[in-house]
């Protein structure tokens, strides 16, 4: 093995190469910039990979559950359409380019894949949970919703969802309330179109509601599409913000449930009167109109269960 | 004192010195010529030339980036770990699959067959021909030969290898027990007793 005329040869050449072409070790800094700047991007990607985690928490438990049988067929169309794809998509590139990352610093290749990926991967959650909590999910959709045309932020998504008269959803506040006799109000939808509410089958809570908060959410269906009359079954609120919390979705869904609940009750009641034929006409268009909508049809197998 | 002044400097201070006086690389050279030589040739770089460019490459390479040499790997771990580049960009340019040649002589082959300290548990017969060995380890996937290579032939320890090839010491094991597993199957059986 040993060959002392080529060692002497590759030795020669080399100093000789070092010499004539001036080959001089690279700065220190230059590898101090290197794993800087790889540990830099390691760091970038877990902060984006959290800010994406974060949205992708707000998106996810802000969106409205409680309500969706008012605006999906059933929980799947309404889970396809509710997921963050982008914010977790987003959560996912970061993580790998976390993990390349990490992989490339000088002592990344000494720890499993497994392990990289997972602290990298855990690190982002937990991330995005603290943000979160802070309410940068939030902030962070919000003002991307506002810069961006092509971005819909999760408020934008909801006010599409429930801005549809011609579907039975209103949202936007009312202007002015009804005085008695009358049972119309006075309502602007976020759109800035007027219409006549008809309250006369919401509870008393539902009215004070309808005066408490400038967004609420309205099913029903339109009476009259020239006078814009708006016959309305439910008010719910607004609850799209960072500080609606988990109770806030509950007492929204068990209001939403009681209510189709009692038009249910309410349709049932009347298809027993109707066999005695002693239904007034008024009581048989207060079904026809509540007892009707789609979110009734769509929970009632739901509900007899 | 004296003594310790007799004592040969060692890689790290070496390099410490390089860097201040550059002919003091050639140290560094003499002491791994021959040993990169041999590595290279077992990862299948076979003409003299070609060894000779790699070589030089390596070197060349090596006092470019030493103030990167990380003192918490061992000199030769990180020379290494530049040969096994070298070695691989060299089959890229060459645009061939790497072909081990001659791994190892009769006396390195022997020793390898009777290391049992890795799995499987492969015994091999001590009159087992080297020149069998070395073409069964040709045929062997590359993923598996360079740790057996420097397992058996460099005499690596599990956390040199981690640190030449980049891969975690626990996967260095892996590679080995499925290297040798693999080996057994290449093998002649007629030859062997497995």
């Amino acid at each position: 093995m040993e060959d002392q005329p080529n060692k002497e040869s590759c030795k020669e050449s080399v100093m000789n190469r070092i010499a004539g072409e001036g080959i001089c070790p690279r700065p220190k800094l230059f590898f101090q910039s290197r794993e800087c700047a790889v540990w830099a991007l390691w760091l970038g990607s877990v902060v984006i990979g959290a800010l994406a985690m974060a949205v992708s928490i707000f998106v996810l438990t802000h969106h409205q559950y409680a309500l969706y049988e008012a605006t999906h067929e059933n929980l799947a169309t309404f889970l396809i359409e509710a997921l963050p794809y982008l914010w977790l998509v987003t959560f996912g590139a970061m993580a790998f380019v976390a993990v390349y990352n990490l992989r490339h610093t000088k002592r990344g290749y000494r720890y499993p894949l497994w392990q990289i990926f997972l602290s990298s991967f855990i690190l982002s959650i937990a991330g995005g949970v603290i943000l979160q909590v802070f309410g940068l999910g939030y902030a962070v959709d919000h003002m991307l919703g506002r810069q961006m045309t092509m971005y819909a932020s999760e408020g934008e998504m909801e006010t599409s969802l429930w801005q549809n008269p011609a579907d039975g959803r209103l949202l936007g506040h009312v202007t002015a309330l009804p005085q008695a006799p009358s049972v119309l109000a006075a309502f602007t939808d976020v759109e800035g179109k007027e219409w006549l509410l008809d309250v006369s089958e919401l509870s008393k809570e539902e009215q004070e509601l309808l005066l408490k908060h400038d967004h609420v959410k309205l099913i029903g269906q339109i009476q009259d599409g020239t006078s814009k009359i708006f016959h309305s079954c439910g008010a719910f609120p607004w609850l799209l913000d960072k500080a609606a919390t988990r109770d806030d979705f509950m007492a929204a869904r068990k209001a939403f449930e009681n209510k189709i609940h009692s038009y249910e009750e309410r349709a049932e009641k009347m298809s027993h009167m109707k066999n005695f034929d002693n239904l007034s006409d008024e009581e048989e268009k207060g079904e026809t109109q509540c007892g009707k909508i789609a979110p009734v049809r769509r929970m009632a197998p739901i509900m007899a269960r | 004192m004296e003594q310790l002044s007799a004592l040969p400097l060692s890689d790290e201070e070496i390099v410490r010195r390089t860097l201040t006086d550059p002919n003091q690389y050639g140290l560094l050279m003499e002491r791994y010529e021959q040993k990169l030589k041999r590595y290279v040739t077992r990862l299948g770089v076979r003409i003299p030339d070609d060894q000779l460019d790699v070589l030089q490459e390596i070197f060349i390479k090596a006092y470019r980036n030493l103030n990167g040499f990380d003192t918490s790997l061992s000199f030769s771990s990180w020379i290494y770990r530049i040969a096994h580049n070298e070695a691989i960009s060299f089959y890229r340019k060459k645009n061939v699959r790497p072909e081990g040649h001659m791994v190892g002589d009769g006396e390195e082959i022997l020793g390898f067959l009777a290391s049992k300290q890795e799995g499987p548990e492969v015994i091999f017969d001590t009159q087992i021909n080297a020149e069998e060995v070395n073409r069964a380890l040709e045929k062997i996937d590359i993923k598996y030969r360079e740790p057996i290579i420097l397992r058996f032939f460099e005499h690596k320890e599990y956390d040199e290898i981690s640190d030449i090839l980049e891969i975690p010491i626990g996967s260095v094991g892996t590679l080995l027990h499925r290297g040798k597993k693999q080996l057994a199957h290449v093998l002649n059986k007629d030859i062997l007793r497995i």
